[in-house]
């Protein structure tokens, strides 16, 4: 017996680490790889993280004064990038032109934000947004209630609004 | 002079070794003379040993890895599933045809419970017979909808519906159907292996 150990037991210790260092290894890989692909709704930190970011966001971005539109300015720079940046411009521009006309006054509540697909950095969302706009000139005020689908993209460790279509 | 003989010396020492250590090899265990050196002892029996260990810590760890995101797999699947059951759920309540209102009444009860189903099966024969006078068919479609909370047995989701709504009437074949969008909220139950509708509201316009 001990003949036999003395014998192999290096090639059998041998044999073991590099087993137990293959498993160790496997195990890693294992570890980084994602079975859940969309992890909306089941990762909740995550989840909860893209939606109060895209809610802050738009809330911000739909919401104007005209006696004081940098707000507005300052959120699409932190929030908007990419399609949404480019078409919301469009939009901000001619809202410039119009609002301190009519004194226009644009307020936005998030009703609800709800991922539909989320992975490590871009997410999927549905937004149902209320918007309340009043015109001091004559007086009129009216209120909408859109539903959004939001495209987001992680950059540099923060959610932003990559795409927006309201139907 | 001296070198050489020092290396002879050293030669003679190691023939010894050597000859010690093919004799103990040969003889049993029993027979072993002088104790295995600290050195051979621990290549015995400290080396295999910390291999194993590696080996079991290794394959324990690899065990572990193996389900280390089932549970969110498994829920990630159910979010899925209860997303399709829901999408059509709210489809079915927001349709009917006034050519087939029994047929409707029965498919809207098949799709809910609690007291949106008590309401949907204690509608009166009044009532049935004013959907059918109304001579309307109207379409719901869900555009886009999403999970927003998800526990095994209740969850609620929101759609974004577009209704088409068609006059039925010989008056109004040729007209466009009108088409408006919604805003739901649905809470949807268990109930045995169906998920079913326990609540279906508009998300009405609410500002502070």
């Amino acid at each position: 017996m001990s003949l036999l150990v003395r014998r192999w037991a290096p090639f059998l210790a041998a044999l073991a680490l590099i087993l137990g260092l293959g498993a160790f290894w496997q195990a890693d890989r294992e570890r980084k790889t994602d079975h859940v692909g969309n992890r909306a709704v089941v990762d909740a930190e995550a989840t909860t993280e893209v939606q109060s970011a895209v809610s802050t966001g738009l809330l911000q971005v739909f919401s104007y004064d005209f006696s004081d539109p940098g707000p507005t300015a300052a959120a699409a720079d932190e929030f908007l990038a990419g399609d949404a940046r480019k078409e919301y411009d469009l939009l901000f521009k001619q809202l410039q032109e119009k609002a301190p006309g009519q004194k226009l006054v644009l307020s936005a509540e998030v009703q609800v934000a709800a991922v539909k697909s989320l992975d490590a950095d871009s997410a999927e969302l549905l937004v149902f947004l209320d918007q309340a706009s009043q015109r001091s000139t004559d007086k009129e005020s009216s209120i909408s209630a859109a539903q959004i689908a939001v495209e987001a993209a992680k950059v540099d460790g923060q959610w932003k609004v990559t795409a927006l279509d309201l139907f | 002079m001296s070198t050489t003989s020092t290396t002879t010396e050293r030669r003679t020492e190691a023939s010894v070794v050597e000859q010690k250590a093919s004799g103990s090899e040969r003889s049993g265990p029993e027979v072993v003379e002088t104790p295995p050196s600290r050195r051979d002892r621990v290549l015995a029996w400290g080396l295999p040993l910390v291999a194993l260990c590696v080996l079991v810590a290794g394959a324990l760890t690899w065990w572990r890895a193996t389900g280390h995101d089932q549970e969110m797999v498994d829920e990630a699947a159910l979010r899925d599933r209860v997303l399709i059951v829901a999408t059509s759920h709210i489809e079915t309540l927001n349709s009917r045809d006034y050519r087939k209102v029994d047929e409707g009444l029965k498919g809207w009860a098949a799709v809910t419970t609690g007291t949106l189903h008590d309401q949907l099966t204690s509608v009166s024969e009044e009532d049935r017979k004013v959907l059918a006078e109304q001579e309307k068919i109207s379409t719901g479609s869900v555009m886009e909808a999403a999970v927003t909370e998800l526990d095994d047995d209740s969850a609620t989701v929101i759609a974004a519906v577009e209704i088409t709504v068609r006059d039925g009437s010989a008056s109004g074949e040729d007209a466009e159907p009108t088409v408006k969008r919604n805003r739901f909220a649905a809470d949807l139950v268990k109930v045995g292996d169906d998920w079913l509708l326990e609540s279906l509201e508009q998300v009405a316009v609410n500002m502070s």
